[in-house]
C-alpha cells in the first residue's frame, strides 16, 4: 500500500506543477461545450435530453489527459522498468497509478461541473446530489479499465490513438450507463430502477478493477 | 505443410457448402412474405447467424488461448490467440454487412442503433484494437503478454457491452430457435443446422491453416535472424 501511496503522491505532484497543462485542459473542456452548441443547434428541451452525453464526453476528454500521461512519461525517463524492478506486487503499481488518474478525472470533473451547470442551465437540488456517487462510479469504471490500458498503450508507437481505440469500445457499457444515470438525475425523477443500476455499474468497476488488478503484473514483466 | 487430414477437411468441406447452398435455396421452404424482395432476403438468415455464432466462439478461442499463454508462456498459444482473433474479426464484419443487405428491403434502412446492431459493431471495434495493438508493437514476449492480457479483459467485457445496451428496445428479430411463436420450421431449420455445422467446420479449417501460417512465418524469422548473425 505504501507503494502505492508513493506513486500517487508523485504523479499528483508532478501534473500539479505543470499549471497550463491544468489551465489548457479546462478551456478545452469548456470549448467542447461551445463546439456542441453549435453543431446541434437544438431547442433548449433538446439540449436538456442531450446534455448528460455532452457531459460525460468533457469528462472522457479530461480522463484521457491523465491516462495518456500517466505511464509515458514514466517510460520518457525510463522509469517503467525501475517500477518493474520495485519489490512490490504489480498491482501496488497499478493502484498508485489507478489513484492519481482517477484524482486527476476527478480534479477535471469538479472544474467542468459548475460551467454545465451555468450553461445548461440546470436547476439545482438536493437531487443534484446523487450524482456524486454517479460521476464517481462511472469514473472508477473508467479509469480502472483506462490504467491498464494505458500501461499496455504505452509500449506502442501510437500510444495516444491506440488507447483510445483499445479503451472507448470496453468501456461504452460504463459510459452508457452513466449518462443514462445522469441523465436520470438531471431531467426527471428518481425512480426504483436507479439504485439497481447504480450497483450495477459498482459492481462492474469492481469487476473491472479486480481483473486489472491481477493481470498487472504481465504488463510490467518483460 | 499440407496434411492429409487438411485435404480431406478441405473435401469435405466443398461438399458440404454446395450441400448447404442446395439446402438453403432449394429445399428450405420461403417464408409467407409481401414481397419477393423480403422473400430472398431472409435466405441471408442463413450465413448471418452462423457467422455471428462463429465470432463469438473465434472470440472465446481468443480467450482461453491468451489464459492458457498468460499460464503456459508457451508461444503456441500466443499464435492460436491471433489466429482465432483474425478469424473472429472477419466473421464480426460478415455479420455487419450480412445484416444491412438483410435490413435495407425489409427495415427499409441500412443501419439503425439499435441494441443488438450496437453491441456487434462495438465487438468488432474491441477485436480490431486488439489486432492493431499487435501490429503496433515489436515482436517479443512483451507483445505476447500485452495482447494475452487485452485477449482476456475484451472477453470478459462482450457479456457486459450485450448486457449493458439490452434496455434499448431492439428491432432484431428475435432467436429463432426458442420454440414458440417465431420458431423455424421444420426443414428451415434443418437446413440452418447444416449450414451452422457446414461454419463451425470452416472456422476449424481455417484456424488450422492461418495457425500453420503463423508457424511458418515464425520459421522464416528464425533464419532471417540466424543470417543476419552470421
Amino acid at each position: 500500500m505504501r507503494a502505492a501511496l508513493s506513486i500517487l503522491k508523485k504523479d499528483l505532484r508532478m501534473e500539479f506543477r505543470s499549471k497550463e497543462s491544468i489551465l489548457a485542459m479546462w478551456i478545452f473542456s469548456l470549448l467542447i461545450f461551445v463546439i456542441f452548441n453549435f453543431t446541434f443547434e437544438v431547442s433548449r428541451l433538446v439540449m436538456l435530453e442531450i446534455a448528460p452525453g455532452l457531459l460525460w464526453v468533457a469528462f472522457i476528454f479530461s480522463g484521457m489527459f491523465g491516462l495518456n500521461h500517466s505511464f509515458s512519461v514514466e517510460k520518457e525517463n525510463g522509469n517503467l522498468r525501475s517500477m518493474a524492478l520495485m519489490p512490490v506486487e504489480g498491482g501496488q503499481i497499478y493502484l498508485g497509478k489507478f489513484l492519481s488518474v482517477t484524482f486527476i478525472m476527478v480534479f477535471f470533473e469538479i472544474l467542468i461541473f459548475p460551467i454545465f451547470i451555468i450553461f445548461y442551465d440546470l436547476q439545482l437540488s438536493v437531487q443534484m446530489f446523487m450524482l456524486i456517487p454517479v460521476i464517481l462510479a462511472g469514473t472508477l469504471g473508467f479509469t480502472s479499465l483506462g490504467t491498464i490500458l494505458s500501461a499496455v498503450a504505452v509500449h506502442t508507437r501510437n500510444q495516444q490513438i491506440l488507447l483510445s481505440l483499445l479503451l472507448w469500445p470496453l468501456v461504452s457499457p460504463i459510459v452508457i450507463w452513466s449518462v443514462n444515470l445522469t441523465g436520470v438525475v438531471i431531467n426527471g425523477e428518481i425512480t426504483g430502477s436507479f439504485y439497481p443500476l447504480l450497483i450495477r455499474v459498482g459492481a462492474f468497476d469492481v469487476i473491472f478493477f479486480t481483473l486489472a488488478y491481477m493481470l498487472f503484473d504481465f504488463i510490467l514483466e518483460d | 505443410m499440407r496434411s492429409k487430414t487438411d485435404k480431406i477437411l478441405l473435401i469435405v468441406l466443398l461438399v458440404s457448402f454446395l450441400t448447404s447452398l442446395y439446402l438453403i435455396f432449394a429445399w428450405a421452404p420461403q417464408i409467407k412474405a409481401s414481397n419477393t424482395a423480403e422473400q430472398i432476403a431472409q435466405k441471408i438468415f442463413y450465413y448471418h447467424v452462423p457467422s455471428a455464432w462463429l465470432g463469438f466462439l473465434a472470440f472465446f478461442i481468443v480467450f482461453l488461448a491468451s489464459v492458457a499463454y498468460l499460464w503456459k508462456r508457451d508461444r503456441r498459444y500466443e499464435l492460436i490467440s491471433v489466429a482465432s482473433a483474425e478469424i473472429g474479426v472477419l466473421f464480426i464484419t460478415l455479420v455487419l454487412v450480412t445484416g444491412p443487405i438483410w435490413a435495407k428491403p425489409v427495415w427499409g434502412i441500412w443501419w439503425t442503433w439499435d441494441a443488438r446492431l450496437t453491441s456487434s459493431l462495438i465487438l468488432w471495434l474491441i477485436y480490431v484494437a486488439f489486432l492493431m495493438l499487435r501490429r503496433y508493437l515489436p515482436d517479443g514476449s512483451k507483445r505476447a503478454n500485452l495482447s494475452a492480457v487485452v485477449g482476456i479483459i475484451g472477453f470478459v467485457d462482450v457479456p457486459i457491452v450485450y448486457y449493458s445496451i439490452r434496455w434499448w428496445e431492439t428491432q432484431h428479430p428475435k432467436a429463432v430457435m426458442a420454440s414458440g411463436e417465431g420458431s423455424l420450421d421444420g426443414d428451415m431449420f434443418i437446413a440452418f443446422m447444416f449450414a451452422l455445422a457446414t461454419f463451425t467446420l470452416l472456422y476449424a479449417y481455417l484456424l488450422k491453416k492461418r495457425y500453420q501460417l503463423l508457424v511458418l512465418e515464425d520459421a522464416v524469422n528464425k533464419q532471417f535472424k540466424e543470417m543476419e548473425i552470421l
